[in-house]
């Protein structure tokens, strides 16, 4: 039996429906579809495609696709190899490539084949550790497809132009007749693409640094071996085992000289803190004298004991007169090789850290008031 | 392949750090330590039999003089490792250094009949270096204290690279007898209380003692008259002679000009007190001051421009700066209380005075334009400031309270520390510190 409010409910419910089928004010916009034009190729054709994405040992242009961003990021395994063997780190002149742009600056050409030993490193660094990839970089790589596809697309030819439209690759030889040969007219190859987003290459222009020194280049010795063999960019250089010898001591020899730059991790806050108050306990400062209004800035060397060597303080510049100077120095003198006594406790692993040493002594806050 | 890889990385572990950071460490340091600068005086080496007494005493002057300025503490010879025993032998500084004498003093004394010589070497220990170069004296035997003050005063000032103040005398008044009925005469004594001399007898009442910038005159205020007046004393033969004023005029608190050939002072008449300069050869008088207010004792600077003086024209003493020839005046105090009795630091930078606050006096220092006011004592009564020759130390007058209070001579360092008095049999005031004596 049917009452009012099943009645009520069944007209509600009746209307609803009514309304939704018919749509009154509701408006239906029809959703964007990205079609797309398919076609069906061949596994020949599908190989040829793939080919050209890897350049092939004798192709005459090898150097598309290769460098620095497959260091970093996981490009399809055949890439892989190809770049890791064309462009190792250190040896910036491998490619024998005289193509397009060559390592910088021309290295000093006649230079110290023989010694190997770095080319006494004489133009101290300013540059920081990562050099050698800029250097490897710098070969002139067109900048990877921006595109995200789910497959790949080997960068278009150069006359090519971009379109959507996959268009049978237009590759007359390949396809056995010529009956299409008008197409070759106008060229079109898709746009290229990848098949992940690699972050490097969003942003080129940033990791290649302007290399301050002019190519940290050449090993000798690889240079020569590559102009020996200089056959195919893939010809792996030998490294034997006098190559490995050699790079050890030219690195040692490099620690070595380095000529006024300090080594070794820098010193922390706490470890300074530390020497400064190892001083100033024993800087004496007579409030009441002259010198206690001069600022003296003296210099001075340590040994790895941490005692200060030949025990010569020097003094490297003041604001006061004569007299009030060699007071204020004598004071900061007696500071710094009384209070060594065993030598300065100083991280030993920083040693080229503190081994030179540059203290200002301002009594400006211990002045009579 | 595997090789090459791993050569390059270590070539870059090892050469990387070398790109890391440049330079020398660099430290700024902001706060150190005051205390005495240790020093060791082993006893000085007696080059003739006549000398060993005289080496002993010079000796322990030296550590006398050093230690008692609170800038430097003796290492006992308790402690020492090595000894001197030959002015010639080379110094073991590693010896000195276990001990942590920062100086060391090693010197020789000669006595031939009776000549006195006296030599001497400062060593850095730390620096294992003589300071300056060996340096001998000679005089008479009586007179080795002089020896000695003045290998103290060098030793001093190529340790501090300020002037020394051992060698140098002052005049004072010498009081004696109850309150009531206080005997004064003038004398002088060596800084360190040594070697009193009399100047007068205590026939007259006389105040104000001030040695001439030579120290072969002291200026002195005397009651022989029944008023004040001015007298010039020849220290060498005890001669006098009186700073001529008018009848009824009272002339005090004088002071020598830079160059002693003028005497500031203030003259009183009929109830007003202004700033008078005399020229002593001449006898001219100038008038500096013109106010009916009280302006007195006048100080002039080291370069002789400018005149530090106390007037109480504002209603109470305060301490005025003017040009030495007079004219508008500038007030430089302005603490509660009153100040008086300022003198010219020979520093030229600050101001001695005598200021009473609270019931309380002080002596204090100021800076010419009047800031960095600094209290060094405090007491019942503390008076008339002297500065030694250096600037370094201020004597001045003590007296206690009570009708059995006596009158002594303290000194204080600029920087109010090593407060101390000066060792003197009976009671002393109104120091008046001399130059260094050549």
């Amino acid at each position: 039996m049917a009452t009012p409010g099943t009645i009520i409910s069944g007209v509600g419910h009746v209307g609803l429906i009514g309304w939704l089928i018919v749509g009154w004010g509701l408006t239906s916009e029809p959703l964007e579809i990205q079609t797309f034009d398919v076609s069906v190729i061949s596994g020949e054709e599908f190989e040829q495609m793939t080919a050209r994405t890897t350049p092939e040992p004798g192709d005459a242009d090898p150097t598309a696709p290769v460098p620095p961003v497959i260091n970093d990021a996981p490009p399809p395994p055949p890439a892989q190899e190809e770049p890791t063997q064309t462009a190792p780190p250190p040896e910036p002149v491998e490619p024998p490539e005289s193509e397009a742009p060559p390592p910088a600056p021309p290295p000093a050409p006649p230079e110290t084949e023989v010694t190997d030993v770095p080319p006494v490193e004489p133009a101290p660094p300013v540059a920081p550790p990562p050099t050698p990839d800029v250097d490897v970089s710098e070969t002139p790589t067109p900048p990877q497809a921006p595109t995200v596809a789910s497959e790949i697309n080997a960068p278009p030819p150069p006359d090519a132009n971009i379109d959507d439209v996959v268009r049978d690759e237009v590759v007359p030889d390949d396809s056995a007749e010529a009956e299409v040969v008008e197409e070759e007219q106008e060229p079109t190859a898709p746009e290229e693409t990848t098949t992940e987003i690699v972050i490097e290459d969003l942003a080129p222009s940033t990791s290649v640094r302007p290399s301050t020194r002019p190519s940290r280049p050449a090993p000798p010795v690889e240079t020569a071996s590559a102009q020996e063999e200089p056959a195919p960019a893939q010809a792996e250089p030998e490294a034997s085992e006098e190559d490995v010898a050699a790079a050890l001591e030219a690195a040692l020899g490099a620690t070595q000289e380095a000529p006024a730059v300090a080594a070794g991790p820098p010193m922390t806050d706490g470890e300074r803190d530390s020497f400064r108050v190892a001083v100033n306990r024993c800087w004496n400062v007579d409030p009441g004298s002259v010198a206690a209004r001069v600022t003296v800035e003296v210099g001075f060397s340590l040994d790895r004991e941490g005692r200060v060597q030949g025990n010569e303080v020097r003094l490297l510049s003041s604001d006061g007169d004569q007299s009030a100077t060699n007071t204020a120095f004598e004071a900061a003198r007696r500071a710094i090789l009384r209070c060594q006594s065993g030598g300065y406790q100083l991280p030993a692993d920083k040693y080229d850290q503190w081994k030179d040493i540059v203290i200002t002594f301002d009594p400006s806050g211990m002045r009579l008031r | 392949m595997m090789k090459r890889i791993l050569a390059v990385l270590v070539t870059l572990m090892l050469a990387g750090p070398v790109f890391a950071q440049g330079g020398p460490l660099r430290i700024t340091i902001t706060d150190g330590v005051i205390e005495p600068i240790t020093f060791a005086v082993p006893s000085f080496e007696a080059e003739t039999p006549a000398a060993q007494q005289a080496a002993a005493d010079i000796s322990r002057l030296v550590v006398q003089d050093l230690a008692g300025t609170g800038l430097f503490r003796e290492v006992p010879a308790t402690a020492f490792i090595s000894q001197v025993s030959s002015f010639a032998q080379p110094v073991a500084f590693p010896d000195w250094r276990a001990i942590n004498a920062q100086a060391l003093i090693v010197g020789a004394v000669t006595v031939n009949g009776d000549q006195l010589t006296v030599k001497f070497r400062l060593y850095d220990v730390f620096s294992g270096q003589e300071l300056g170069q060996g340096l001998q004296f000679a005089g008479t035997v009586a007179g080795w204290r002089r020896m000695g003050h003045k290998v103290a005063d060098a030793v001093y000032s190529r340790i501090t690279g300020e002037g020394g103040y051992f060698d140098s005398r002052v005049v004072f008044v010498s009081e004696s007898g109850p309150k009531d009925n206080r005997q004064k005469r003038l004398a002088v004594m060596d800084f360190d209380g040594a070697n009193v001399q009399f100047l007068t007898d205590s026939s007259n009442i006389v105040l104000a003692p001030r040695f001439s910038p030579n120290g072969d005159r002291v200026l002195y205020t005397s009651f022989e008259s029944g008023f004040p007046r001015i007298n010039v004393l020849n220290v060498a033969n005890v001669g006098r002679q009186q700073l001529q004023t008018a009848p009824g005029e009272m002339a005090f608190s004088p002071r020598f000009s830079r160059d002693g050939r003028q005497v500031i002072y203030s003259l009183s008449n009929g109830g007003n007190t202004d700033i008078y300069r005399t020229d002593l050869s001449s006898g001219q008088h100038v008038r500096l001051t013109s106010a009916p207010s009280i302006e007195t004792a006048p100080s002039l600077s080291p370069d002789g421009t400018q005149i530090v003086f106390e007037s109480d024209r504002s209603g109470n003493q305060q301490l005025y700066i003017m040009s030495a020839n007079g004219g508008e005046a500038r007030r430089i105090s302005f603490g509660q209380g009153r100040y008086g009795t300022p003198v010219w630091s020979p520093r030229g930078d600050l101001v001695a005075f005598t200021k009473q606050n609270a019931g309380r006096f002080h002596i204090g220092v100021m800076r010419t334009d009047g800031s960095e006011e600094r209290l060094l004592t405090s007491s019942f009564l503390d008076e008339g400031p002297t500065w030694s020759p250096n600037g370094r130390v201020i004597m001045f007058s003590r007296e206690t309270q009570g009708a059995g209070g006596t009158s002594s001579m303290y000194s204080v360092d600029i920087s109010g520390r090593n407060l101390k008095a000066v060792p003197l049999q009976g009671g002393a005031s109104d120091p008046s510190w001399g130059p260094l004596q050549p």
